[in-house]
């Protein structure tokens, strides 16, 4: 897909050590490599492995003790915290596991929040923050609270904040470590369709190796150490059927919930349920039937 | 980050814990009630004691008197002589607005059996202008014949031929009517009691008596005080012209002579009045008048001291009030902290999608300084419920002076003051939690718990 092939991320010899007590204990251990632009990795390593650590030096988060990040350009190292929240800002999206919306704003008001802390104009940032939940399929929740929809929609919320700056880098930490699997899939599906759209940068970090499989490349790091690089090929095809895929399974979805909401009625006879309760059952539901599966 | 942004959502940060934020607003509307009713007590303290002081004569005028007025000059030295020279002299002085030379002179009013002795004060007419009057009015401008003016007071003076005062032995006022029957006047007091009283083998003839009309009588009961109650006014020129003709060549008297025992050929004043623009000046002018070597005094003088005083008691009535204000501080202090610790996870979540570490720190002295804002509206409010308490039903000021006046005033800089104080505290209160939630790091929010 990328012929022009433009590094944007570039890690030289980067270290990063803690003192635990008098013991030094190597998070990271000399990593190098290179990110290109459009290109969408996948940092992959049992929990402990240092990912967590690399992808928040990369997002500027925690500083190396040694070492270079040269993001866009720019030495990421030499930055003042607040310098790092202004590259933030203007540069990096971040998507975080436990989704991390705030709870006492809806949906359209956390996606236009990054907007905010740019000075964008409340009529303009909501008129975006609008186009992108619609983009990730949440027309309907505009309005709800963030802790009013179910952790699938927060996500999604989540992605639409991420990408309503326009990040040039995106940085997933664990997207879909708090979804089940059908979830996880459609998440997955839709981040690597927008950044393909809009040919952004997207980072993900996780243990998972099946998920890490659908990445351009993979960074696999144990004690620190990059151990190897995998590049895998997708072709149109893959494209289409991961697409496909998720669509299927998005209409599967939508069709049991309202099965099991009309399973609830029929079992209770007591009229219209209330739909707090029909969610939890039916997410019971979607366990079960992922048991059987 | 849009100012509006950043006031929006600190409103709503702090909407959505309504009831602690209540707490912490009372504990700011308590402080700024107390500081404001406390230095409303002091204003008002102050501005009675100024009543009561102005009451007595303006306060800034200064009055004049020279070294050497009674009897003659032994030739020494030069004296220093209040003359119209002088007086244009110190009016020219920097914020000496006016001067009003007063010429003293004794005289003898008579009105039937009853008469009394009394000053003459020749004034000019700016002078008289500020005597309220309760009968008649100012003498006529053109006139050239003198008119007086009496002091509410003077009717005690007469004696009815009996000894000593009427009034003062029986309690009941002479048949004297100032405005209404006319009112004989002796200058030549000199000549008119050895007239009456002196040995009889050289008899002097009895001075002429000149009827005087009566012009006004000055405000207020016989009792009454006031700064013009005892004397007797007349126009300045028109009393020397009154004089210089009584008296023709002859020495008047209370008028000193130069070295050789002639009188001068002007009028040596016995005591001028300074007035000063402002009382802030009246020291300075004062000192100057000292320094030239005169006798001056003044009411600010006295008002000083009384302020001094007040202004004790204000300091410690306001910093009664100041603790209590401190104590909520410390509940503001106290309130950030507590949000601080809640929204650890949200700081760090803001910090990772760029939010600015200004505009966080700025997010929460908005959040504290709007408490203090709150609070130092509704204290102001309530301060004027306790301060009309006072006022209207307690009446404490006027218990205490006896003077009708409110003992509690809140000026409008008061309120001002007390509104931007709060806010103040509010933000200094805030200040370290919100250092500490602008250093909060990010990765808490990456933290997964």
């Amino acid at each position: 897909m990328q012929n022009t092939k433009k590094p944007i991320i570039q890690v030289r010899n980067l270290y990063k050590i803690y003192k635990v007590g008098t013991n030094k204990v190597y998070a990271l251990n000399g990593v190098d490599f290179t990110i290109f632009k459009g290109e969408f990795c996948a940092i992959v390593g049992p929990s402990g492995s240092g990912k967590s650590t690399l992808l928040n030096m990369l997002a500027g988060l925690e500083k190396p003790s040694k070492g270079e990040i040269v993001i866009a350009g720019k030495h990421l190292e030499k930055m003042t915290e607040n310098q790092l929240v202004g590259f933030r800002r203007e540069h990096v999206g971040f998507i975080f596991q436990s989704y991390n919306l705030i709870k006492t704003l809806n949906a359209v008001e956390n996606v236009a929040l990054p907007l905010s802390f740019r000075g964008v104009p409340k009529k303009v940032r909501n008129e975006k923050a609008k186009k992108y939940l619609k983009l990730v399929g949440l027309e309907k929740q505009m309005k709800h609270m963030a802790n009013a929809m179910s952790g699938g929609q927060q996500q999604r919320v989540g992605i639409a904040r991420a990408l309503v700056l326009k990040p040039k880098i995106i940085f997933a930490d664990e997207p879909t470590g708090n979804l089940d699997s059908k979830t996880t899939m459609e998440v997955l599906a839709l981040m690597r369709r927008i950044v393909r759209e809009q040919s952004q940068t997207l980072i993900m970090v996780t243990h998972d190796n099946h998920l890490a499989s659908y990445a351009d490349r993979q960074f696999h790091i144990v004690d620190g150490k990059i151990y190897k690089i995998e590049e895998c090929h997708h072709d149109e095809r893959d494209e289409e059927e991961l697409a496909v895929f998720s669509a299927k399974i998005h209409e599967e979805a939508a069709q049991k919930d309202k099965e099991n909401v009309l399973t609830v009625r029929k079992v209770r006879g007591d009229g219209p349920p209330e739909t707090g309760t029909a969610g939890i059952i039916s997410e019971k539901a979607d366990i079960r039937d992922l048991e059987e599966q | 980050m849009r100012f509006l942004d950043l006031l929006t959502m600190s409103v709503n940060n702090l909407r959505r814990r309504k009831l602690r934020t209540a707490l912490t607003v009372l504990g700011v509307i308590i402080g700024t009630a107390s500081i404001v009713v406390m230095i409303s007590l002091g204003i008002g303290l102050n501005e009675l004691n100024r009543e009561l002081i102005e009451s007595f004569g303006s306060l800034t005028a200064i009055e004049v008197r020279g070294e050497y007025y009674w009897g003659d000059n032994d030739g020494s030295a030069d004296p220093n002589y209040l003359t119209d020279d002088l007086a244009a002299d110190i009016s020219r002085m920097d914020h000496v607005v006016s001067v009003y030379p007063l010429l003293e002179a004794d005289a003898i009013f008579i009105q039937g059996k009853n008469s009394m002795d009394a000053q003459i004060i020749g004034a000019p007419r700016g002078y008289l202008e500020q005597i309220t009057l309760g009968e008649g009015g100012m003498p006529d401008e053109k006139t050239q014949e003198l008119e007086l003016i009496y002091g509410n007071a003077v009717l005690q003076w007469f004696s009815d031929g009996k000894g000593g005062s009427a009034y003062w032995r029986t309690g009941e006022l002479p048949d004297v009517d100032l405005m209404g029957r006319p009112v004989f006047v002796i200058f030549d007091t000199d000549a008119y009691y050895q007239s009456q009283w002196g040995n009889s083998e050289q008899p002097v003839k009895a001075p002429k008596k000149y009827m005087i009309k009566t012009a006004g009588v000055v405000e207020g009961e016989v009792n009454d005080y006031n700064e013009y109650a005892y004397s007797v006014y007349a126009d300045l020129d028109l009393l020397k012209a009154q004089l210089r003709k009584v008296f023709r060549k002859n020495p008047i008297p209370r008028q000193p002579t130069n070295k050789k025992g002639k009188p001068f050929r002007y009028f040596i004043y016995s005591s001028m009045v300074v007035n000063v623009d402002k009382i802030e000046h009246v020291e300075g002018v004062q000192k100057q008048l000292t320094d030239m070597g005169f006798q001056a005094s003044s009411r600010a003088e006295w008002m000083e001291q009384s302020e001094k005083q007040s202004g004790m008691i204000q300091a410690v009535l306001g910093g009664i009030g100041a603790v209590s204000l401190f104590v909520a501080a410390i509940g503001i202090a106290n309130t950030m902290m507590m949000s601080i610790y809640e929204r650890t996870k949200e700081i760090g979540v803001m910090k990772v999608l760029g939010c600015d570490m200004g505009a966080i720190r700025n997010m929460f002295l908005i959040e504290s300084g709007f408490i203090g804002l709150m609070g130092g509206v509704t204290g102001v409010a309530i301060s004027y419920g306790i301060s009309m308490a006072l006022n209207r039903l307690l009446r404490i000021g006027e218990s205490l002076t006896g003077m009708a006046g409110d003992i509690s005033r809140i000026p409008l800089w008061l309120v001002a003051m007390a509104v931007v104080f709060a806010v103040l505290v509010g933000m200094v209160a805030g200040f370290f939690p919100a250092m500490r939630a602008m250093k909060l790091s990010p990765l808490a929010a990456i933290r997964n718990e």
